[in-house]
């Protein structure tokens, strides 16, 4: 085990230089800077802010000293917000970011798969039905939709939660339920039908025909068969989650992640866009790894083994 | 082989089972009736779509969500399993009545350990603390013959080769020491070597601890060996009953000696040809009106299509028309040397 995941960050620390290479040159293969706008700079100028971010070098001794950069940790200066780093930005927004990414990672889980329970237990009758139309409509409604909808009911007509900011506890109510709403709707469909498919295993017979009472078949002989789909779905959303969204941080003018890496990437600020990929491409990579570690733990069948071994 | 004059174990009476869809209604049994009796092995064979199966699984209600019990009783120890409700029932499953499956690939649940899922059907019936529940499931992996039961108790069923696994499914069953093992197609599964140490055990073991035994099969040379009884379903109905003795050396039934004609026997030096029963089991979405077995039956009359026949005779009886007083006799005269008869179907010796 030890092995398997130390072989495993190895491959993560690879994945992770091809995603930087990948990006590097192509973020500068797409025409313009950081420096150009509408308002033209005096040609010294441009040099002179070239020369000082070192963009007036080949681009491969750009590259290696990205790289170099990237070994200590550091990011590198925003191009766009002279005397802030990368680093810095990412921190600012990170804890606004993972405080309602979070909060909407234990609603997928808490509403999500309770819910699937509840229409699969129930399937075909009301329960069913009025739990897969909700999920129905939660997976067809972006999510801008219901933001700004229930930004309009509750914050504006209503009066019920602020319109904006997170100074208030309820001002979470409406950004979480807006990033939450596709996931707990797709991972309650997920659960359902995962569950369904679990209840006509034979095993599902046999604890039956064992007497076993109603909760112990549903419970200690379905969920865990039928949550190893829903694991696999978990780990991308949750790295989705709580690496931002740029349109829900942006209705409800929330400061995190999610709408730096957006203004980053028109505003040309090469660092900054780097720095938000290589740390939404890291979240990514270990939520993965974390999901690989949890179907061993669910499926004693999965053996987790290094390749060499 | 004496029909032993007790109170049956088990008795059922005019059962009849259906799955409902948006198509309409398949009867998978119409009305059957047998009686299983202390000590004794009883065998239900038939093709698959019999109706076997279901019988079985209409026993303990184990029936998937589309079937129902539409009329019939089944008695179990002076009560009816099929009105009993269904926190009582679960009381019996597992600790009075054991069954066990055709798969043993599929029929235990791959993500706990084996010795958890024999434990756990013991915590369910029988006071007990973890530390006598775990040393009774060694006790039975030691029954059934699991070497080093110990240490296997520990292991997942993915560890374990297909009869091994139909071991711990048996370990399970007998778990509570049931009066009555259900074993649905308990070999079908698995290679013939194995087929026949899980037929040796299940004999072994009836006979070791006293209980009655229903063996589910669509294998005549399975239940030749080890069965006291035998009953022949075909079309959802019992088509033949008796004495496994008597009904391998007089069958009375045209189906019954279409199944024992189509059964290899390895003692048979003169190479006669197997004969497969022509045609196919009938649509139970739409049943016939009269004998299932008609379009398929070398013997066919009339009277066959226009009502289904009652069980003719006691003890070993046959649902057909030919055993009717009035029925032309040539089939049951000769019924005397029926294995013959049937050993006369040879193909030229090759």
């Amino acid at each position: 085990m030890p092995a398997y995941i130390l072989q495993r960050l190895g491959m993560m620390l690879l994945t992770l230089w091809a995603i930087v290479t990948l990006t590097f040159f192509l973020m500068h293969a797409v025409p313009g800077g950081p420096f150009v706008s509408e308002r033209m700079l005096a040609p010294e100028i441009e040099a002179a802010l070239n020369a000082k971010y070192g963009l007036d070098q080949p681009i491969w001794v750009q590259y290696l000293a990205y790289l170099r950069g990237i070994i200590t940790f550091d990011l590198g200066p925003s191009f766009k917000y002279p005397g802030i780093s990368v680093n810095t930005m990412i921190a600012d927004g990170l804890p606004v970011t993972l405080q309602t990414g979070l909060l909407a990672v234990i609603c997928v889980i808490a509403l999500g798969i309770p819910l699937g329970i509840i229409a699969a237990l129930n399937r075909n009758r009301w329960p069913d039905t009025t739990v897969m139309l909700l999920a129905t409509i939660g997976v067809a409604i972006p999510s801008y939709v219901i933001a700004t909808v229930t930004l309009y009911i509750f914050a504006l007509r209503l009066g019920w939660v602020p319109t904006f900011g997170l100074d208030d506890w309820r001002g979470y109510i409406l950004p979480v339920f807006a990033l939450s709403g596709f996931w707990v709707s797709f991972v309650a469909r997920l659960t359902r039908s995962s569950l369904l498919e679990t209840f006509e295993q034979d095993y599902m017979t046999t604890a039956r025909a064992k007497g076993l009472r109603p909760g112990q078949v549903l419970f200690k002989h379905g969920l865990r068969n039928s949550l190893v789909p829903v694991v696999t779905v978990l780990g991308p959303v949750v790295a989705n989650l709580i690496t931002g969204s740029f349109v829900i941080e942006q209705i409800f003018a929330l400061p995190g992640i999610g709408r730096q890496f957006v203004l980053s990437i028109t505003n040309r600020d090469y660092t900054a866009i780097m720095g938000i990929t290589i740390f939404y491409a890291a979240a990514l990579m270990v939520m993965i790894l974390i999901v690989d570690l949890l179907y061993a733990v669910l499926d004693p069948r999965i053996k987790l083994t290094s390749a060499t071994a | 082989m004496t029909i032993p004059q007790m109170n049956p174990v088990l008795s059922v009476r005019d059962l009849a089972t259906s799955f409902f869809s948006q198509r309409g209604e398949v009867q998978a049994v119409r009305g059957v009736s047998f009686d299983v009796f202390p000590g004794e092995v009883l065998g239900i064979v038939g093709e698959s779509g019999s109706g076997k199966s279901i019988t079985a699984m209409s026993i303990l209600r184990l029936l998937k969500a589309s079937g129902r019990i539409k009329s019939g009783s089944v008695h179990f120890d002076g009560q009816d399993l099929t009105a009993l409700d269904e926190a009582d029932l679960r009381d019996i499953r597992g600790n009075r009545i054991g069954m066990i499956f055709q798969d043993p690939m599929t029929s235990l649940n791959p993500t706990l350990t084996v010795g958890e899922q024999v434990i756990e059907t013991i915590l369910r019936h029988r006071k007990a603390t973890r530390a006598e529940a775990r040393a009774r499931a060694v006790e039975l992996f030691e029954l059934v013959r699991i070497p080093s039961a110990a240490e296997r108790l520990k292991s997942y069923p993915h560890e374990f080769s297909g009869g091994m696994r139909q071991r711990v499914m048996i370990a399970i069953a007998l778990a509570c020491d049931p009066k009555l093992l259900i074993a649905d197609e308990p070999t079908t599964a698995l290679d013939v070597t194995i087929q026949r140490q899980i037929l040796g055990l299940l004999k072994d073991l009836q006979s070791r601890l006293g209980m009655a035994i229903i063996l589910i099969t669509h294998d005549l040379g399975v239940i030749a060996e080890v069965t006291d009884r035998i009953v022949v379903m075909y079309g959802g109905l019992v088509m033949e009953t008796g004495p496994v003795r008597d009904l391998f050396a007089r069958p009375m039934h045209p189906y019954t000696r279409g199944l024992l004609a189509s059964v290899p026997d390895l003692r048979d030096e003169t190479h006669r040809r197997l004969t497969p029963i022509p045609g196919s089991p009938p649509d139970m979405a739409h049943p016939p009106t009269g004998c299932p077995f008609t379009p398929r039956c070398p013997h066919a009359m009339r009277q066959c299509q226009a009502a289904l026949p009652p069980i003719f005779g006691t003890g070993h009886g046959a649902r057909c028309w030919l055993h009717h007083p009035d029925a032309p006799s040539s089939f049951t005269s000769s019924s005397g040397g029926e294995v013959s008869a049937q050993r006369r179907v040879r193909g030229p010796s090759s």
